[in-house]
């Protein structure tokens, strides 16, 4: 294979842990070199051989720590907000003057353990090797000012590593809370970013989120984030995380009280064999929930898109309404997307349905507009950012929503 | 909700069984049965080299369990794999050859033999027990040149022909049903179609499971030359038994440049009793392999017995302009279990495949659709739409879609669709306004439901098809 | 032809009818109008037999109780509901559905069934009796069909089942005059001295077209007051809560 360096040593390197957790992650460690990175042959990764994909761009690899200096970072001038600085996947600062402090405690996540067992891989490494990352806790009743962006900083000096890192949010009962995680790579080498992320939405609570690179990279990133709404919750995620080589984000969104709500949208432009799989699973384990998918993925040259969606409808999840949505649009030879639309439902008083489409601009838009005076690449543009548009229109505030239309247009014009 | 009525009355109407001698192979799977089979078929040479190599393989390969249905474990060694009425030993010249009480079995079934010339033109060709009893209208078909027999006779007579297509759509190593139906398929039917000629009737075969613990391995081949056109009918019934009986066929579709094949299929296995015992385990290998430019393999189902079904009719769009088509109606009830669906693997340019399935579960059944659309990177322009519906009845049942799109080519249109939806008690109430009982409205929606897919069958077996519907699901809406 | 005497009827522990006396003779056409929520479309529910509701008090039909005779048995002995808001079901031709409906209902009957030609005969008939287009009868039942299609659908299916006694519940709404008129063809033209009508309407327009021999108020779960066709046209003018 090559030169992958991991062993339990650096598990003893982690200070004030219990031994309780200290076996946990040796279990963990344990069942990762056991199977190793995932292949095809792992049902989850049919489309996305994680193994092939290392060994094609990593002739080394290390989990050794990495400790980062910045000067400082530019903030975005486009809004107003309060920050979370992560540098490397560590909690570098935070920034909370637009909000009453008292109301929000943020901490660097270090503890792993109480988690179940997991079937992949990556999360098993994860479990076993994380150190860092943050825990933000928001109190009763409180609805933040304004939004809170997360600003994920890879530092030049990341090369041939893997970065393991926990993040937690917990929003307690009926507080709201907006985040951006904006990511700005400025290692011009590979490296693979490992995250395992848990939302907790308490009663009545609510939580947008937003997912965006800054630049192109070659990251090679796969997150675990696990979700939980509890009663009348709501959970939009905005994923817009064209840039990186190669991105797998596993979203798992248990709807454990009635009357709660799942929004999960995405738009990716890909482009120079550039990978991005979005895995969704939406577990309707009680009834009167929403839920909804709709990702959008635009591929050029050699790149490939996936999408995994499975729906899951407990017995007495009655009156449930979920529904997905896939749509692809391949603009030139070479390019991929698989899909897999799952449902799996056990109650007959609900409303469930799922569409995939993939295809080609339709030539006849195409002709229209060019026959109104624009020319092909023109045209392409306009067709392309139709086709995104609606994922769009559920960012409510307008400069955030300026903002990002401007990062899209960004990536639609470096095609 | 009213109570469910047990009705004892509306048995499994074919459940009866013929008491006639029988030539049973010994017990088990080895080298000698294989060699039994062979000679008592009187095969030639190459034959017998070929169930043994598939024999052989079949040492090394696994059974499968991806599947979600879990069946017990089925002991192959204690299933006797040839079994056939004595007097069939030696081929019959005409129907007053055969054995009366055979006929009188095929009385039972509704096929009067003798009367099909008269009736409705269908030439049958019975397969009773692992030996093709009856072969009728040969002489019509023989006329236009065309071969409809048993796959033991032509294996004798037309060897080019079966050594060329047998095992080119599902070889011997695909997977483990089909090894082992290669090792010991006792018969089964075999059509060749000539250059330019269109089959004028229904082709069908009626075939049962009768001696105990014998397993149906039957094996079908049929080939569609340039520009011909068949439409092939496929039946089946069997008694009712309190072992599970095993059920693993292999058929394969051959159609070359411009030609069609129609292939239907209504099963009315025996689906085990109403605690889940007996019933038919249904493990069927079913592909078509359209070669040439512009040629079309259309699968039509209706699946309704068997206590778990497992199959996936799929196609092979090789020509340019090749068209697949699979429309599918699997009802489960009580605690069957079915995980079906098909593959459309596009491989030629403008290439087009369409899927119609359409599932119902009631009861403590469990209905999966898994579908693969693959659309290689070579296969310019081409187009699948696929339409999956599931009816759930109560929610002690469950259903599940999963289905696999590969899309490498960036000219093709791939769209997919799936709904869930349960009987609206809104429907009912309507429909019993209007004077209907539970059972007659809960029949017309469901009739609504699968219409696009009863659209397909044939006239013959349409009919059969809707009542199959309706008494499937007795019992599922209390 | 229809006794009702002191019905209660609640649902989810709500009770909605909260006494109701009514006779309908045998050759009448009743009329009853009421404010939102008094208990209007519970009342067609509970006389076709729809289930989930506990019912108390007499429901007599033809001198016999309707305890217990489920939804279809009714309809099979002559009682007919045209929905408020008809049901969409895919896939079902509505000429098929309608001649399943007729021939179980001349079954229970001891008639002989309708074969497909006869049927089509009758669907003619009656459809030009009533000025409908009988194209909308090969599609499926409902499916895409606009409220004044559904509402004509419904009369036309009154019209060949044939029933004793017909329940209108609100057929009139969202009508417009051509088709209002056409509702009102269909009812007065089976107008006899055996069939009975129970018209449930919330505004006094069909009542032009159809002349009722009694009106009823039902508010609150109980009829209020009763008069003839004039209490119809006060109402009009002073609406309900005076009445209270």
């Amino acid at each position: 294979m090559h030169n992958f360096e991991i062993d339990s040593t650096q598990i003893d390197k982690i200070k004030k842990i219990t031994t309780e957790e200290k076996s946990f992650r040796i279990k963990n460690l344990e069942f990762f070199k056991a199977t190793g990175f995932p292949n095809k042959r792992f049902e989850d990764w049919k489309f996305s051989d994680f193994k092939d994909i290392v060994d094609k761009n990593f002739k080394e690899l290390d989990t050794k720590k990495v400790s980062s200096n910045i000067k400082k970072i530019d903030l975005l001038r486009d809004f107003e907000h309060n920050y979370i600085l992560l540098l490397n996947g560590n909690l570098h600062s935070s920034n909370f003057d637009h909000e009453d402090k008292n109301k929000i405690t943020i901490n660097s996540y270090d503890k792993s353990i109480d988690y179940k067992r997991s079937k992949n891989p990556l999360v098993c490494l994860n479990h076993a090797l994380a150190e860092n990352g943050y825990s933000l806790e928001i109190d009763k009743g409180y609805k933040f000012n304004k939004v809170l962006v997360i600003y994920n900083l890879f530092t030049k000096d990341i090369k041939n590593k893997i970065l393991n890192n926990k993040n937690k949010i917990k929003i307690n009962e009926k507080s709201e809370l907006h985040v951006i995680e904006y990511t700005i790579n400025e290692s011009k080498s590979k490296f693979i970013n490992n995250v395992y992320e848990s939302i907790v939405l308490e009663k009545n609570s609510k939580f947008k989120s937003l997912f965006i690179q800054s630049n192109k990279s070659d990251g090679f990133f796969h997150k675990f984030l696990k979700n939980k709404l509890s009663l009348n919750s709501e959970y939009l995620n905005l994923i817009f995380s064209s840039g990186l080589k190669f991105n797998k984000l596993d979203i798992e969104c248990d709807l454990v009280e009635e009357n709660s709500r799942c929004n999960i949208l995405s738009a990716l432009f890909l482009n120079e064999n550039e990978h991005q799989e979005i895995k969704t699973l939406i577990n309707h384990l009680a009834p009167n929930c929403k839920s909804n998918q709709k990702v959008k993925n635009v591929l050029s040259s050699n790149s490939k898109g996936v999408y995994q969606g499975k729906i899951y409808v407990k017995d007495i999840a009655q009156k449930t309404d979920a529904y997905q949505l896939s749509k692809a649009l391949l603009l030139d030879d070479n390019t991929e997307f698989n899909s897999k639309p799952e449902l799996e439902i056990y109650a007959d008083d609900v409303k469930c349905s799922h569409g995939s489409t993939s295809g080609n601009i339709d030539h006849e838009s195409l002709h229209y507009l060019m026959t109104r005076g624009l020319n092909r690449e023109d045209s392409t543009k306009l067709l392309i950012k139709g086709f995104l548009s609606d994922i769009i229109e559920f960012i409510k505030n307008p400069k955030i929503k300026k903002f990002i239309e401007s990062m899209l247009e960004k990536q639609i014009n470096e095609h | 909700m009213k109570q469910q009525e047990l009705e004892k009355s509306k048995e499994y109407k074919y459940g009866f069984i013929t008491d006639i001698e029988s030539v049973k192979a010994p017990k088990g799977l080895n080298e000698k049965v294989i060699r039994f089979i062979s000679k008592i078929k009187k095969e030639p040479e190459w034959m017998l080299r070929w169930r043994l190599k598939a024999y052989n393989r079949l040492k090394n390969v696994k059974e499968p369990n991806w599947q979600k249905p879990k069946y017990p474990k089925i002991n192959y060694q204690d299933l006797y794999y040839y079994s056939a009425p004595i007097s069939a030993k030696d081929k019959p010249k005409s129907l007053d050859d055969v054995d009366p009480k055979l006929i009188e079995t095929y009385k039972k079934l509704g096929i009067p033999l003798k009367e099909q010339e008269k009736l409705t033109g269908v030439a049958v060709d019975a397969v009773f027990d692992s030996v093709s009893v009856a072969t009728t209208f040969k002489d019509k078909l023989t006329e236009k040149g065309i071969i409809f027999c048993p796959i033991s006779e032509a294996i004798q007579k037309h060897p080019d022909l079966v050594k060329k297509y047998l095992g080119s759509v599902i070889p011997i190593t695909d997977h483990y049903f089909a090894t082992l139906n290669s090792a010991v398929f006792t018969d089964g039917s075999f059509v060749y179609i000539p250059e330019g000629v269109r089959c004028p009737m229904e082709l069908s075969t009626y075939f049962r499971i009768n001696a105990s613990e014998t397993g149906q391995f039957e094996r079908t081949l049929i080939i569609a030359d340039k520009g011909s056109y068949v439409s092939y009918l496929e039946g089946c019934t069997a008694p009712m038994r309190d072992e599970n009986q095993l059920h693993a066929a292999n058929v394969e579709l051959v159609a070359l440049d411009d030609a069609e094949i129609k292939y239907s299929t209504v099963q009315n296995w025996y689906p085990g009793d109403k605690d889940g015992k007996g019933g038919i385990y249904n493990f069927v290998t079913k592909r078509g392999a359209c070669r040439g430019k512009n040629s079309k393999i259309s699968w039509t189902q209706v699946e309704t017995g068997s206590a778990i079904t497992w199959k996936y009719p799929s196609c092979i769009l090789q020509g340019d302009n090749s068209i697949g088509e699979f429309y599918s109606i699997a009802i489960t009830n009580n605690y069957q279990k079915a995980d079906t669906g098909t593959k459309m693997i596009h491989l030629g340019k403008n290439t087009k495949s369409k899927i119609i399935s359409k599932g119902i579960s009631a009861g403590n059944a469990d209905n999966t659709y898994r579908g693969l659309v693959d659309i290689n990177k070579k296969a310019l322009n081409s187009r699948n739409y696929t339409q999956c519906d599931s009816l759930l009845m109560g929610n002690k049942c469950g259903a599940h879609t999963v289905p696999y799109i590969k899309n490498k080519n960036f000219s093709s249109i791939v769209e997919h669709e799936a709904t869930t939806s349960k009987i609206n008690e809104e429907q009912l109430y309507y429909c019993n306004q209007r004077g209907l009982n539970q059972e007659e409205a809960v029949g017309l929606i469901v009739n609504g439901f699968c219409k696009e897919v009863l659209q397909q069958l044939p006239m013959e077996f349409a009919v059969e098809a809707q009542k199959l519907v309706g008494i499937s699901l007795e019992g599922s809406v209390g | 032809m229809l006794e009702i005497k002191n019905l209660q009827a609640s649902i989810n522990k709500k009770t909605i009818l909260k006494g109701v006396n009514l006779t309908i003779k045998p050759g009448e056409l009743h009329a009853i109008m009421g404010p939102n929520g008094s208990g209007k479309s519970t009342l067609a529910n509970v006389l076709s037999g729809k289930n989930g509701y506990e019912i108390s008090g007499e429901v007599n039909y033809r001198g016999k109780s309707l305890n217990n005779i489920s939804v279809d048995e009714r309809a099979q002995k002559g009682i007919f509901l045209a929905f408020q808001y008809p049901l969409e079901i895919p896939g079902v031709n509505t000429n098929n559905f309608i001649k399943t409906s007729l021939n179980s209902i001349r079954k229970s009957k001891g008639k002989e069934e309708l074969d497909t030609l006869a049927f089509l005969k009758l669907v003619k008939e009656k459809s030009s009796e009533l000025g409908i287009d009988e194209k909308i009868l090969s599609r499926q039942l409902n499916v895409g069909f606009s409220g004044g299609e559904k509402k004509k659908n419904e009369i036309l299916q009154m019209k060949i089942l044939d029933p004793n006694l017909s329940i209108l519940d609100e057929t009139d709404s969202g009508l417009d005059i051509d088709a209002l008129k056409i509702v009102a063809k269909g009812v007065n033209s089976s107008r006899n001295n055996e069939k009975s009508f129970l018209v449930i309407t919330h505004y006094q327009r069909l009542l032009d077209h159809i002349k009722p021999d009694f009106v009823h108020v039902l508010s609150d779960g109980k009829i209020i007051k009763t008069g003839c066709g004039g209490l119809a046209e006060e109402l009009e003018k002073t609406g309900y809560k005076k009445l209270k």
